[in-house]
């Protein structure tokens, strides 16, 4: 090896970049060689000068906890993120949420559509009732709607529904004789069918509006939401009683009028609820 | 042989620690923090020293090493060959230095240096205490380094300072070994002159 070559690899040989037999060849040269051999101190020297460089950095405690801070952060939002794909996953696939109020509203809209259908067709002229039954108390248990505190009245009045007779004179059981239009159709659902189809419509709709009340509850006034949530307890016992007397009277017009309105009522409340958080 | 204990000194020290790189990031992938905070221990002082070299700044060092460890945390699963940690460690904080850089908009590659250790050498003549010698010493180097253009201070701050092989550096920088092999001897070239009052009298090459 010749100074030439020795001073082309030198930096590799302070640096530890060479192969063993390079650097044989290199301690050989410059055993023999003072200007390599001083030019190998130089650069050792520089180097060690550069070893001494000082930044006067220090690795602080509040590095490490910027930075386990930012990691459990990130976590927490990989994790919420995750929760919220899934929930929205679910939620797509069970309820629709999102639309939940629209589609409510169009079921309230057929299960109106129904309660009138079913109230013009059992006051109809066509319709003959008789009394059937000697059994004037039988609908005693019926009971009024009871009107929410604080919500607008909405209930059935007298311009809306027929009016409960007296008790003396009003009809306890109502038998239906079958339409004579619809007598040979033995698909034409009767009253009872109908008022069912309607109170299913209504029952699937408070569901969904019962959801997204739920979702709201917090954005409410706690002052209103007290009073919303009494009106709910009223009226669910309304329905309560109203569905019992129903079942009891399944072709009562009177009982079937006061369960729908019920469940309007409900409706209301709850559209009234979704209302005060928009 | 003295070349061979020069480089040797760094990886005596960083052998200490008991725990393999393998070992702490399949500990870490598994959501232990611990091991990840021991990487750290390992790995956050060769970090910020080789940020705060390529962009000069002390504060900004410091947030470029928790942006490197925070990446590094998140992409714990993309590192590949684990026993390159280190390697993986210094390609994230090159990028986020860079990134920085370029964020900044510098249109020099020259940095600014905001320590007050720097000091114009008047007369080449070395005070006397050694104290102030390194204080003095360390401002200079800074400052020369300060002078590089990007390519020469990367491949400088990893092979001279770090101590890293070409290959690593290879892999950090994505340049070839020749090309790393020229600017660091143009980078040397550079700074020896900056230095040279330091190595001594008839100090040349």
């Amino acid at each position: 090896m010749n100074c030439e070559n020795c001073q082309s690899l030198i930096e590799d040989y302070i640096d530890g970049a060479l192969d063993q037999k390079s650097v044989r060849d290199m301690t050989t040269h410059m055993n023999s060689c003072a200007a390599c051999a001083r030019f190998r101190e130089e650069l050792v020297r520089e180097q060690q000068l550069y070893w001494r460089y000082d930044r006067g950095l220090e690795v602080s405690t509040a590095l490490w906890s910027s930075i386990e801070a930012r990691i459990k952060q990130d976590r927490a939002t990989r994790a919420s993120g995750t929760i919220s794909r899934m929930r929205e996953r679910l939620s797509g696939l069970i309820a629709a949420p999102r639309f939940s109020p629209a589609f409510a509203a169009a079921l309230v809209v057929i299960a109106i559509g129904v309660t009138v259908a079913v109230m013009s067709y059992l006051n109809s002229p066509s319709r003959v009732a008789t009394v059937a039954t000697n059994d004037p108390d039988k609908n005693r248990g019926a009971v009024q709607p009871v009107p929410a505190p604080g919500v607008p009245e909405k209930t059935p009045d007298a311009k809306q529904f027929v009016a409960p007779a007296p008790e003396e004179s009003r009809p306890t059981k109502v038998k239906l004789a079958v339409p004579r239009r619809n007598a040979a159709s033995t698909a034409t659902p009767t009253p009872a069918q109908l008022v069912r189809e309607a109170e299913q419509k209504y029952v699937t709709a408070i569901a969904m509006l019962s959801r997204d009340v739920d979702k709201r509850r917090s954005q409410l006034d706690p002052m209103l939401l007290a009073r919303f949530d009494a009106a709910l307890t009223d009226i669910d016992k309304t329905i309560k009683d109203t569905r019992r007397v129903a079942r009891e009277n399944p072709e009562d017009p009177i009982a079937l009028q006061y369960l729908l309105a019920a469940y309007s009522k409900k409706v209301d409340v709850l559209r009234e609820m979704t209302a005060s958080t928009d | 042989m003295e070349a061979v204990s020069l480089v040797g000194q760094s990886s005596a020290r960083a052998g200490t620690l008991m725990n393999s790189s393998e070992e702490l990031i399949a500990r870490a992938r598994r959501g232990e923090d611990e091991a990840f905070r021991l990487i750290f221990d390992r790995y956050a002082r060769p970090i910020i020293s080789f940020i705060y070299d390529m962009i000069g700044q002390r504060d900004l060092a410091e947030e470029l090493t928790q942006e490197t460890f925070v990446r590094a945390y998140k992409n714990l699963k993309a590192l590949r060959d684990d026993s390159k940690l280190s390697t993986w460690l210094f390609g994230i904080a090159k990028n986020v230095a860079r990134e920085s850089l370029r964020y900044k908009h510098r249109e020099t590659d020259k940095i600014g240096i905001d320590d007050d250790r720097v000091i114009e050498l008047s007369d080449g003549k070395l005070p006397p205490d050694r104290a102030l010698l390194d204080k003095e010493l360390s401002g200079v180097i800074q400052h020369a380094l300060g002078t590089l253009d990007h390519d020469k201070r990367l491949v400088f701050t990893l092979k001279v300072f770090q101590q890293r092989s070409y290959e690593e550096i290879a892999e950090i920088t994505g340049s070839s070994i020749p090309k790393l092999k020229t600017d660091l001897h143009r980078a040397r070239a550079e700074m020896r002159r900056r230095i040279s009052p330091y190595l001594g009298v008839g100090y040349e090459l």
